[in-house]
């Protein structure tokens, strides 16, 4: 029989119930904002703080299908679904901020190997851990007038505003790993007659590769942070910018569906990774 | 490798009128081959604080001759597998020197096979992949496999590494599995098979079957044993059980300490050669029990306190080493302490 107390620790809901669980606080979350957009709307029926369904809607519909304001393309009467979402504001700037990001997650590689250098070479050590110490605890927006001065307000400063937020949790973390990797792995290693760069990159990196996979998972929310702030300072495309674009027009129909993009965004960034980790390391999760 | 040269190879590059040098040296290389492992007046201590250290061995001197299976037994704590990591390369003495196949060890390197109680498999590597590990990193480094001879050393390689699973009592169809896919005595097996594809003729061991039930360690006990039969490397095997000890060596040497004081390390208490080797309780009956006795007395610190009328297994094993005579199962190489 299905223990129902919440508090107990042994229960084991059954998969419906579970899945049942987890619906509700997403069914509660519709029908308060459900509730609060219809209430205002009997007061004001042009309430745009919260749109009603018919306006988020439309407001999705022009997001997906028309040009943003600034640019100057206007679609042919007779343009496909695809031509028109090609040209869409939202496409536009996921594009935008989706290539920052991207080249910011390329850049953070680099990182990851000198990591693995830190935890695992004590010249490394000595030259670097300290510093990054140090580094780790600099509030990286607090360097985003420097880097708008150095870089200019184009794409550099909102990348390096990314890779200089994210790098040194990153280089922290996956220092930690490298540590963490047993003793007795590497010393057998070497009696294999594996060297130094052997031991370094088909002992060690196999070993955390799937640890440092998460750990870019768990950084996915902050990158995204760092770019947000920077584009919302300066940029003129980007997810972003259209919603900070979009505050000054109260355009809630806009900015709702575009929150609730990114979140599908890095959803989606977040469990390919998961599926990669699993494809490529299915010891790992044992 | 030293051992394998023969006397006109030696001599090849010496002048005629130097024959008697010529002879010395290869009664040197020929010395310095048999002893395997050399341990030359070895100490190890850690700083304690500002201005004590605590010892952890004192004055170690050994000589392992080639082909020796040697355990290292003592109580927890003793520093015997500081000595083993030593012999690795993994540490380093505070003082002494440390040499294995002719030369002194000071770095880890694949002079020795090595096998661990825990972590002896890469968890990321099939167990083929384990095993081909070794042969595959020792010709072909990290860019190495760009060479075109690379995949035909691998199916070389492969065909052993199916041969030694065998050998080892596993399936073929457990070399796709993954370590944690295998039970722990599976795992040590494929760990022996591992160092042995190395082909190593020093074979360093510590606690490798102390995580394992009775009956699975008992079942790897033999398979060592006969694996070492048949190719005779030399083996250090770390342990704290005394029966084990008694049926896998052919030398057994006790560490223990004279007193529980930080300032005094561990010595050799019992440095015991077996004249058979593979003693056990059913083999030996009486002899194997007074000699188990004998050993445990020794690691804890010589004092046997249920006597119960009889003379202690210390004193059987006396001066005049009254039990080897009796049982001749073993004689003594000597009693330091």
């Amino acid at each position: 029989m299905t223990n129902l107390s919440p508090f107990d620790i042994q229960a084991r809901p059954n998969r419906l119930l579970a899945q049942a669980l987890s619906a509700v606080l997403f069914v509660v979350c519709i029908g308060l904002y459900m509730q609060t957009s219809i209430a205002r709307h009997r007061e004001n029926p042009e309430d745009r703080v919260v749109p009603s369904g018919h306006q988020l809607l439309a407001g999705v519909r022009s997001a997906v299908l028309e040009p943003a304001e600034e640019d100057d393309y206007i679609a042919p009467d007779n343009a496909s679904t695809w031509e028109r979402l090609r040209h869409s504001m939202i496409w536009k700037d996921t594009a935008s901020s989706g290539k920052r990001f991207f080249i910011s997650l390329g850049l953070l590689i680099p990182f990851v190997v000198l990591a693995v250098h830190i935890g695992l070479f004590p010249w490394f050590g000595a030259g670097f851990l300290r510093f990054f110490l140090f580094f780790d605890k600099i509030v990286a927006l607090s360097l985003l007038p420097i880097l708008f001065i150095a870089f200019g307000i184009d794409e550099w400063s909102k990348i390096a505003l990314i890779v200089i937020g994210v790098a040194p949790t990153m280089i922290l973390d996956v220092t930690q790993m490298v540590k963490a990797v047993p003793q007795e792995q590497i010393v057998k290693a070497f009696t294999l007659d594996a060297n130094n760069f052997d031991v370094a990159y088909r002992v060690v990196f196999r070993q955390v590769m799937p640890q440092v996979i998460n750990s870019l998972r768990l950084n996915l929310k902050p990158m995204m942070l760092f770019l947000f702030a920077g584009e919302m300072i300066a940029a003129s495309d980007g997810l972003a910018y259209r919603i900070a674009i979009m505050r000054r027009h109260m355009g809630m129909d806009v900015i709702l569906p575009y929150v609730l993009w990114v979140a599908l965004l890095l959803f989606l960034i977040d469990f390919s990774l998961r599926t990669i980790n699993r494809r490529l390391h299915p010891w790992f999760q044992a | 490798m030293v051992s394998s040269m023969s006397t006109p190879e030696i001599t090849a590059g010496l002048p005629l009128f130097g024959e008697e040098r010529a002879v010395r040296a290869v009664a040197e290389v020929e010395a310095q081959a048999a002893k395997s492992i050399s341990i030359e007046d070895v100490s190890v201590s850690y700083a304690l604080g500002r201005a004590a250290r605590r010892s952890v061995l004192e004055n170690i001197s050994l000589e392992i001759e080639e082909g020796e299976f040697v355990v290292l037994l003592g109580e927890t704590g003793c520093g015997k597998s500081t000595l083993l990591r030593m012999l690795l390369g993994q540490e380093r003495p505070t003082e002494g020197t440390i040499s294995v196949a002719g030369s002194k060890v000071e770095r880890v390197d694949a002079r020795s096979g090595y096998v661990p109680q825990r972590y002896s498999l890469f968890p990321d590597r099939t167990v083929l992949d384990n095993l081909m590990m070794g042969p595959l990193t020792s010709n072909y480094h990290i860019l190495g496999r760009l060479r075109p001879s690379f995949w035909g050393a691998r199916r070389a390689v492969r065909e052993e590494a199916f041969r030694q699973l065998a050998h080892m009592g596993l399936q073929a169809s457990d070399a796709g599995k993954y370590p944690h896919q295998l039970s722990g005595g599976m795992q040590q097996r494929v760990a022996i098979a591992q160092a042995l594809m190395m082909k190593n003729r020093v074979l360093l061991m510590d606690e490798a079957f102390s995580a394992l039930d009775p009956s699975t360690r008992g079942s790897l006990q033999r398979l060592l044993r006969s694996v070492w039969s048949e190719t005779r490397p030399t083996v250090v095997f770390v342990t704290h059980n005394t029966a084990e000890a008694l049926f896998l060596g052919t030398r057994v040497i006790v560490l223990a300490r004279e007193s529980k004081d930080d300032a005094c390390g561990s010595r050799v208490a019992l440095d015991m050669k077996l004249a058979e080797g593979g003693m056990t309780l059913r083999s030996h009956g009486q002899e194997f029990l007074d000699l188990v006795e004998h050993i445990e007395a020794v690691s804890n610190g010589g004092r046997l306190t249920d006597l119960s009328g009889r003379r202690t297994a210390l004193d059987r094993c006396g001066e005049d080493s009254g039990l080897a005579g009796r049982v001749g199962v073993f004689h003594e190489v000597g009693e330091t302490r």
